[in-house]
This record gives structure tokens, C-alpha cells and sequence, in this order.
């Protein structure tokens, strides 16, 4: 009797937290992201619209929008519900989609070229995907960059956390690449999991670089521009 | 009236009704060292500060807090660290956790005596309690987007972005009111669903350079307020944005102190200077800070204090200096060490490790000497002259203790992490002249973590098992000794060239003489562990987790640990109504006499519940905890024989605390606390106890320049028949002026009943220049009929 008694005792707080979700309100004309941050050549394109507009600091991005960086350019995305941010780096294209479920908020990305840092909180509920020519991989909470080749091959690499992914060709490889691993997936859906290599750490570094600096050389020939990137606020 | 006014007016009648006749835990409870706690915010999963303002820090040797999450029978404790006339601790992130803290102090005095804040804990006096709120629902539910906290921006990067996606339904963003520097800029937002945003754009020329604070308040839809958050951030041109963001970025500052503390007609003077410098590039930060004080004295522990630290990024981490290393706590935890720190945290490998001092050499003093023949006994009487063979009365003095510990570990600890830890410590016998019993401890431990589905299953366990040799004075035993003790007529059935072999191994590690513990390692008493399982799901953390620490267990590097106990502790906390409803259980059941050590063994069993309400309208946030303590040996009471050592009382302890912001022409804060304790004791010794106590504070912002603070304290306990009941008033005021550069705080605290005691406080702060402020601080406590004391002081602050 005082085993049932305990065992009810128990048991009773996860019907009462099992039971205690509110249904909350309906999805609005929210976006799912704006520009926080660009640097020189940054265009952004809503759905079904042809042009490519400038982008300028607090656009906001709605589902199925758009990001565009030219040459030496980047672009700082922050998610509306703060799950994070992305780091467009140059010579990108990112698609963004975003589905509000009560509360939450479902995002998708999907990158067809170009190397996008990220650095997103731990979601609770709510889904974050990015999807490639390659692959679709899906995080929780994590720090590192993705990266797609000339060749559409999809590159993860993570400073911490981990990612789930699945190539989406061929061998349809699968696997979980964790912090301070790398994960390669080719055209074939074939998967290739190592230690992140030095030139993934400079990647990784060089992702979180938010601002160029300029010198100028003056030379009998004319003055020589050298642009570079620097490490800043996000 | 309608209905729902009269029940809100009824409610606060009620309120200020039992604010006349309850008592408080941060004003009013009486000391003669510690003058007020001060509690940071308490945020679950936020490291949480607590600073006590202290009469004098004169008398004390130093200060530990004690503390413990709800549900846990348990109080660690830690070391404050105290600067002038502040003791002060970060408690940390990990064991803040709703719905309250429950502490107390322990003041350690330089007469040996010991002392808690508040007075008599061990006879039953309650202790106090910090209410920790869930981590801001409302700003879980509001979030700033941008700026971030301390953000430096140029005006073309400049956004001001907050989302109400995850805001309830009864907020109306388009109310939203956004402030600059108290400077309404609303009109200049731009609304998308449920997003504002300002950007750079939109406030050109609007606003000058400079540091900003962004205050944004928000309204439900029938207009009231509902939440109000601030950020701090700059801005500054684009020149100096770019150049900020690629040179080393450092901050600092310089604090000295001189006040005259005048007690019972001795006037003294005390001195002392400060200064941190942080610099930071990239991933690579250093910090150095040091404490340097005129009470630092060569005859008793430090008080100064100096660190250096280097951090790259999360794998590595170094530091010089005093520091409080966190090891297993079966292993390292709390400890002050003066020496070397550091961690290496590579991922699949990783290394931790500390060594130094952790107790400085402190002579003691010679007070009489005995010639061979004349010697008493006693544990003061040492052989001070071996020549001579002469012996001596001492105060014994302090031995410096050395302190290696070690740590390896295998896996980030994201999913997995098994570590193994070593430590050494010994006392240098050499160290002083005066002393008794030096002291050698070694401990051998394993951790293990296990993490699944995102750390929702945590599966954690750690065990220790301690070597300690309790007098190394005489060194190792010689071979001479071994032979005659395990010589020819010996019965002990070991052969002396055994004896020896195992001297040599184990004597490369500890020093091997008759005083090596533990002497029973077969009955596990010099074992300690841990498990905890815990699951957060369902909207339910549960964590249940098993103890186990054997009588003798001892680890130098972590001196406060409970031993000889045994048993479970099951908590759950259970988040509803979408985090508005927070309901806590707790079970636990420990046994001590783990090696029969004790005539009987005692079960110790703590019942505890609790209840918060967070509601999210115009309503007070409402938390009730309950606590039943049962402690009990099962030897009859009436018994002579037995009697003495019976161990058979009840406690029950009723927690209320409420906090309530609100607007009744101007904004309040208000907070009312009641505790209340019965302690039975059905033993002969019928040392009953019961106590309770509460407080009201509220504090009241007139304008932007003047706030204001009244509250009441109401104390009544009886411990063993004696009744001790005293109620403190508390009035002050905070008051801005000269353009904010001179800010003024007064407070006036008389009590009365059976601890009667006037104290004054004064401070004002002068903004001199816009990196140095000079502060005034004067304080009067006068004790009627007995004493009126004084501490002056002057402080300077400097930042670069």
C-alpha cells in the first residue's frame, strides 16, 4: 500500500506536466530573419520578386527570402525568435523559410553556394535545418560554418555541438559530426567524418571576422587598395 | 468598484497588514558583524552574487557561506572573499535553481569562536532564503534581437530590434515604448508582425555618440505595463568603430579605500587599493586583479589577494595567483589556493590542474616551558628543544599546507567525459616552531558523465577514496621501528621485510608512520561517491541521486564535505500553464554511522514541497515552500542509559514569499517574506526551537532623480524557553543631483524589543571626471545605554 501510495506520489507530477501545455496563437506576417550587419555588396530578394534590391541594416527577411553577398562582402542574419545568427560570408547565396508552429518557430535555410558561420542557441521545440545541393542536416545548439563547393559538395565543420546530417544523393550517408570534427559529403552521398583540419580552424576563425580594413600603398605606378577582413563586434 | 479592483484592493490591505506584523531576512536580522546582505538578481542558471556589508571586518578571520538548492538536506560551502568592509561570493550558475536558495553565513573569529548570519542556525533558528524566478519568462517571451549587451556600434550598424514572437497574447506591441537614454524614440520604429525595428536610418542625426541605454516597455492591451527591459550598448563614430574593432580592447579600473572605524572608544584606521585590468583580442582575454590591504599581517591568513589570468578561447585557461579551482566536488571545491591553476581542454583530452598554497605558516606563540619530568598533559604541550628535551605551552600556530591536484579527462563532456583525479597535500613541518600534528592527505578519484538527447538524460557519478596521515611530525617510520614491532616476538603476522616493501611503495606517496588512515579501508570508510541521474522531460526536471560517504573520508582540498552519511534524494520541479506554475518535490532519507563508529545509527529524512506562481498580470508573483525535518536514532528517550544519546526531533518550516511590481501614481517594487519554524524535540534534552520572522520592502521611484526605500522586520524565536522578539523599521532614499553627477543615499535603521540599536548610513558619490568617482561613506550604530560607533570613509575609483 505505501509503495502504491509512493509510486502514485511520484508519477503524479508527469501527468500534471504532460498535461499542462496551452494551445498559443495563430502564425502573423512576422519575418523570419533581418539583416543585422552588411559589409559592401549585399542584395536581398523577397518571393516571386525578380530583382535584386540593396540591402540595408534591419531589412527584414520573410519566408522564402533571399541573401546575395558579392565579392569581399558579408551579411550578419539574425533569426526573429533568437535561435541565432548566420554569417553570409562572400559570393553566397542563402534561401531562408520559416513556419511559425504556436510559439516556435521552424527554420530552413537552404545555401546553394558559398560558406554561411553560424552560431545558434540550443532550441527547445523548434527546428533549424539547412539544406544544400548535397545534404540536409538539422542542429539543436551549435558553433561552426557550412560550406558549399563549386562542385556542390557540402562542408560541416563545428567549433561545438553537434549536427545531424543526411546526404540527399547516392549513397544517402548519414552521420552526426560533433565539435571540432568535419564532415564532407560529395555529390555521390558518400560521407567523409575527421578532425577538423587547420584549415577548417581558419574557416572557422575567419567566419566570425565582421569588418574590412582597407591600406593604401602609394606607389610611382598608382595607389594599390588592399582590403581585408578584421575581426570585430558582431 | 468593480469586483476585481475591491479584490486587489483587499489583497493589498492584506498585504500591508502583515507587513506590520511580520518580520524581514535582509534588514532585520541582528549581528554585530555582518550589517546587511545584499542579493543580486537570482535567475535560474545565473550566477548569483551575494555580498554582506559588515560592521567591521576587524575581529574576523573569515567568512564561508553555506548554502543549498531546494530539496537537498545538504549545505555546501564555500569561502567569501572579503575586501574593506565587504564579504562577497558568486555563487555558481548550476546550483541556482527555482524555486528558492536556501543560506546562511559562518563567521569564523579571530577569538576562535564561530558565528552565523543569523545568529543561532545550529539551535534552530531558520535560515534565509533567496527566491530564484525562472529565467525571466518575460524575457524569454520579449527578446532585444539587437543590440547585444555592451555592443559597440557605428551609426550606419546601429538596429534596435525586438521580437514578440514568443510573446502571450495579451501584449500589444504596437504600445511598445522604446527610450534612449530616457529619450523616447518610439516614433521611429518600424513594426512587422510581431518585430520592431529601429535602424541606424531611421535615427540619423537623432542621437549623439556615446553610452545608450535602451529601455523598452511593454503594455498588455488594456495599457498597463507589463514588462520592462533595458540594455546597454554604445555608439561612436565609424572611425572609432573600425579602429576598436582591431586593436586590443581593454578596460580597467583603480579603487582605494581609507576609513576610520571607531568601536568602543578605539579609533582605527584601515587603508587599502584595488585595481583590475581586462584586455581582450579575438578569442584571447587576460585579467589581472589585486587586493592590497593594511590588515594583511604576517600572524594570520591573507587577506590580500592578487590573480592573473589567461583564457584562450574555451581550451585553455591559466591562472597565477589566489584562485578557487572547481574540481569534483568529492575532490576540490571552495578551496582558496595560492599558487597555479589551470586547464587544457583539447576535446577527446583534456587536463586540469592546480598547486600552491592553501594555508600560509603562521607562528605560534611560546607561553611557558616544562623541564622532562614536570610536563602536563594537554594538546597545547609540545616538545619544543629535542636536545634540551624540553617541552612547552603553546598557542598553536598554523602550518603552510602545499596542494598538488591533477586532473585528466577523457571527452568534451557534451555527451561523455571520464576524468580521473589526484590529490596531494601536506603540511611543511618545517613551516613554523610552534605546532602540533602536521598533517598529509592524498585522494584517488574517477568521474564519469553520460548525456543523451541533448543533455535531457544526464547520467552523472564520481568516486573518491582518501589516504590521510594525521601527525607526520615524526616522519616515516625507520626500519629500527619496523623490526622491533614486527620483529621475532611480534604477533601481528607480518614479516618486517613485508612491512618494509610496502613502506616503500606506499611512502613514495604519503609519509608511512603509526598515524596513516584509515585503519578499517575494508568497511569502505574512507570512500566517498556519487550518482545522480537526471530527465527533463514532459515539462519535468527529475533528478534523483544516491550518496555514499564513508566516516573517514577526507580530502584537504575540499574541507567542508558532510561525511559518514549515507542515502537518496529524489527532487522534481514541474514547469505548467506555460510556465506560470512551478511546483517542486522533494524527497531525501540519509543514515549516518556508516562503520558503527556511533551507539546508534540516525536516520535523516526532509520532506519539502513548494509552489510559485508567476502569473503574468497584475498580480503578485506568489512562491510557498514547506520543509519537514525528521531526525531520529531509535534509541527510547526515557531510558536512562540510552537517553543521552537519542536523537528524536521534528521540525516543520512554512516559507511565504511574494514580490509585486506595480504602479500607484509612481512605480514600486515591493517584496514580503514570512518564515516560520517549530522544532520538537521529544528527546530529554527537549530542545525545542521555534522561530519565525518576516519583511516587507518597498521601493518607490519618485522621479528620474529620487527613489526610495522603507521597510519592516519582525523577528520572534524561542529557542529552549527563551523568548527573543525584536521588529527594525528601515528608511531611505537614493537622490540624483548636479546632472546626475552626485548621487546621494541615506538610510536610517532603529530597532527595537529585545535588540534595540539605532544605525545610520550615509553615502555620497561624486562623479568627478568621467572615469573618476570620489565617494563618502559614514556610518553610526548606536546601541543605547551601551556604545555609539562610527566608520568613516573615503573611496576613489578610477577607470582607464
Amino acid at each position: 500500500m505505501r509503495a502504491k501510495s509512493l509510486l502514485l506520489v511520484l508519477l503524479m507530477p508527469w501527468f500534471i506536466g504532460f498535461t499542462s501545455d496551452e494551445n498559443l496563437p495563430p502564425t502573423g506576417d512576422t519575418p523570419v530573419a533581418l539583416v543585422k550587419k552588411i559589409v559592401k555588396d549585399v542584395t536581398y530578394k523577397k518571393a516571386g520578386q525578380s530583382d535584386w534590391e540593396v540591402a540595408k541594416t534591419g531589412d527584414p527577411l520573410f519566408d522564402q527570402g533571399q541573401v546575395k553577398t558579392g565579392s569581399k562582402s558579408l551579411a550578419l542574419v539574425l533569426f526573429t525568435d533568437g535561435s541565432g545568427l548566420l554569417r553570409v560570408r562572400e559570393n553566397a547565396v542563402l534561401n531562408i523559410y520559416g513556419k511559425r508552429n504556436d510559439k516556435q518557430l521552424d527554420k530552413n535555410t537552404y545555401i546553394d553556394k558559398g560558406l554561411i558561420g553560424f552560431e545558434v542557441n540550443k532550441q527547445e521545440n523548434a527546428e533549424f535545418k539547412f539544406t544544400t545541393p548535397t545534404a540536409v542536416a538539422s542542429i539543436r545548439g551549435t558553433l561552426g560554418f557550412i560550406e558549399v563547393g563549386s562542385d556542390s559538395s557540402t562542408t560541416i565543420s563545428l567549433e561545438k555541438g553537434s549536427v545531424e546530417f543526411q546526404s540527399t544523393r547516392g549513397n544517402k550517408g548519414s552521420g552526426t559530426v560533433t565539435g571540432g570534427n568535419t564532415a564532407k559529403i560529395d555529390l555521390l552521398g558518400n560521407v567523409n567524418l575527421n578532425s577538423a583540419t587547420e584549415e577548417d580552424k581558419n574557416k572557422n576563425s575567419t567566419t566570425k571576422q565582421l569588418t574590412t580594413k582597407k591600406v593604401k600603398i602609394k606607389t610611382p605606378q598608382g595607389d594599390i587598395e588592399i582590403e581585408y577582413y578584421s575581426s570585430g563586434n558582431r | 468598484m468593480k469586483k476585481k479592483d475591491f479584490i486587489k484592493n483587499r489583497f493589498f490591505s492584506i498585504i500591508i497588514f502583515l507587513q506590520l506584523f511580520t518580520a524581514n531576512q535582509v534588514f532585520g536580522q541582528i549581528s554585530n558583524i555582518v550589517s546587511s546582505v545584499k542579493i543580486g538578481d537570482a535567475k535560474e542558471k545565473l550566477p548569483l552574487e551575494i555580498s554582506a556589508e559588515l560592521f567591521s571586518s576587524e575581529n574576523i578571520t573569515n567568512m564561508n557561506i553555506a548554502y543549498k538548492p531546494f530539496g537537498e538536506n545538504e549545505f555546501k560551502k564555500a569561502e567569501m572573499l572579503i575586501a574593506g568592509n565587504t564579504a562577497s561570493i558568486t555563487l555558481p550558475a548550476e546550483v541556482v535553481i527555482p524555486p528558492y536558495l536556501e543560506y546562511y553565513l559562518i563567521i569564523n573569529l579571530r577569538n576562535g569562536s564561530t558565528q552565523t548570519y543569523p545568529l543561532d542556525v545550529s539551535q534552530g533558528v531558520s535560515p534565509l532564503q533567496i527566491s530564484v524566478s525562472t529565467v525571466s519568462e518575460k524575457e524569454k517571451e520579449i527578446i532585444v534581437l539587437s543590440p547585444n549587451p555592451g555592443e559597440m556600434l557605428s551609426g550606419d550598424e546601429l538596429l534596435i530590434s525586438i521580437s514578440f514572437i514568443k510573446a502571450p497574447e495579451n501584449i500589444d506591441v504596437s504600445k511598445t515604448k522604446i527610450f534612449l537614454n530616457d529619450t523616447n524614440v518610439t516614433s521611429y520604429e518600424l513594426l512587422t508582425g510581431d518585430l520592431i525595428v529601429l535602424s541606424g536610418e531611421n535615427l540619423a542625426g537623432k542621437i549623439g555618440y556615446g553610452a545608450k541605454l535602451l529601455t523598452v516597455e511593454v503594455y498588455d492591451k488594456e495599457g498597463k505595463l507589463y514588462h520592462t527591459l533595458s540594455r546597454s550598448f554604445q555608439t561612436v563614430s565609424a572611425e572609432v568603430a573600425m579602429t576598436v574593432s582591431s586593436k586590443w580592447k581593454y578596460y580597467g579600473n583603480l579603487k582605494g579605500e581609507s576609513r576610520n572605524e571607531s568601536y568602543n572608544s578605539t579609533s582605527t584606521w584601515y587603508n587599502n587599493i584595488s585595481g583590475e585590468f581586462n584586455t581582450t583580442y579575438n578569442d584571447f582575454r587576460f585579467n589581472a586583479f589585486a587586493y592590497l590591504t593594511s590588515e594583511e599581517k604576517n600572524n594570520l591568513q591573507p587577506y590580500n589577494r592578487y590573480t592573473a589570468a589567461f583564457q584562450a578561447g574555451d581550451w585553455l585557461d591559466l591562472k597565477a595567483g589566489d584562485s578557487y579551482p572547481i574540481f569534483p566536488n568529492l575532490i576540490m571545491d571552495g578551496q582558496r589556493i595560492r599558487g597555479f591553476s589551470g586547464a587544457l581542454n583539447l576535446g577527446f583530452i583534456n587536463v586540469q590542474t592546480a598547486f600552491g598554497e592553501t594555508t600560509r605558516g603562521v607562528e605560534g606563540n611560546l607561553l611557558q616551558t616544562y623541564p622532562v619530568g614536570s610536563v602536563p598533559l594537554g594538546s597545547d604541550i609540545i616538545l619544543i628543544d629535542k636536545v634540551k628535551n624540553i617541552y612547552g605551552k603553546v598557542d598553536l600556530g598554523t602550518y603552510k599546507r602545499q596542494l598538488l591536484v591533477v586532473r585528466p579527462s577523457f571527452g568534451s563532456g557534451e555527451n561523455f567525459q571520464l576524468g580521473f583525479s589526484y590529490l596531494h597535500a601536506k603540511d611543511e613541518v618545517g613551516s613554523i616552531n610552534y605546532g602540533a600534528r602536521p598533517q598529509e592527505n592524498i585522494v584517488i578519484g574517477t568521474d564519469i558523465k553520460f548525456a543523451f538527447d541533448d543533455q535531457n538524460i544526464l547520467l552523472t557519478s564520481q568516486a573518491a577514496i582518501s589516504v590521510q596521515n594525521k601527525d607526520i611530525s615524526t616522519g616515516t617510520i625507520t626500519d629500527a621501528q619496523i623490526d622491533s614491532i614486527f620483529g621475532k616476538n611480534s604477533n601481528l603476522g607480518m614479516s618486517p621485510s613485508d612491512f618494509k616493501k610496502i613502506r616503500n611503495i606506499v611512502g613514495s606517496f604519503i609519509t608511512v608512520n603509526q598515524y596513516l588512515g584509515p585503519w578499517n579501508p575494508q568497511e569502505f570508510s574512507s570512500l566517498a561517491s556519487e550518482t545522480a541521474l537526471s530527465l527533463n522531460y514532459l515539462n519535468n526536471n527529475l533528478r534523483a541521486s544516491y550518496v555514499y560517504r564513508g566516516n573517514d573520508y577526507q580530502s584537504f582540498g575540499q574541507t567542508f564535505i558532510r561525511t559518514d552519511v549515507k542515502g537518496i534524494n529524489i527532487v522534481d520541479r514541474i514547469r505548467m500553464l506555460d510556465n506560470k506554475l512551478f511546483v517542486s518535490f522533494g524527497y531525501e532519507s540519509l543514515k549516518d554511522n556508516l562503520q558503527n563508529t556511533k551507539v546508534a545509527t540516525t536516520t535523516y529524512q526532509t520532506i519539502s514541497a513548494s509552489v510559485s506562481i508567476f502569473p503574468r498580470v497584475d498580480f503578485p508573483n506568489i512562491t510557498i515552500g514547506y520543509n519537514n525535518y525528521d531526525n531520529n536514532n531509535g534509541l527510547n528517550v526515557t531510558n536512562a542509559q540510552t537517553s543521552p544519546f537519542a536523537v528524536n526531533d521534528n521540525t516543520n518550516r512554512v516559507l511565504v514569499q511574494l514580490s509585486y511590481d506595480f504602479t500607484a501614481g509612481i512605480r514600486h517594487n515591493s517584496s514580503l517574506s514570512f518564515t516560520t519554524s517549530d522544532r520538537k524535540d521529544n528527546t530529554l534534552a527537549k530542545m525545542n526551537a521555534n522561530f519565525s520572522s518576516g519583511s516587507l520592502t518597498l521601493n518607490s521611484f519618485w522621479n528620474q532623480q529620487l527613489s526610495s526605500l522603507f521597510g519592516i522586520v519582525f523577528s520572534s524565536s524561542e529557542i529552549q524557553g527563551v523568548p527573543f522578539k525584536y521588529i527594525s523599521f528601515s528608511f531611505g532614499g537614493k537622490y540624483l543631483m548636479l546632472e546626475n553627477k552626485l548621487q546621494l543615499i541615506a538610510t536610517l535603521c532603529p530597532s527595537f524589543g529585545d535588540f534595540k540599536r539605532q544605525t545610520l548610513e550615509f553615502t555620497a558619490d561624486y562623479n568627478v571626471l568621467a572615469n573618476l568617482n570620489l565617494m563618502f561613506q559614514a556610518r553610526l550604530f548606536r546601541i543605547p545605554g551601551a556604545s555609539t560607533n562610527s566608520i568613516i570613509g573615503l573611496v576613489t575609483r578610477l577607470a582607464i
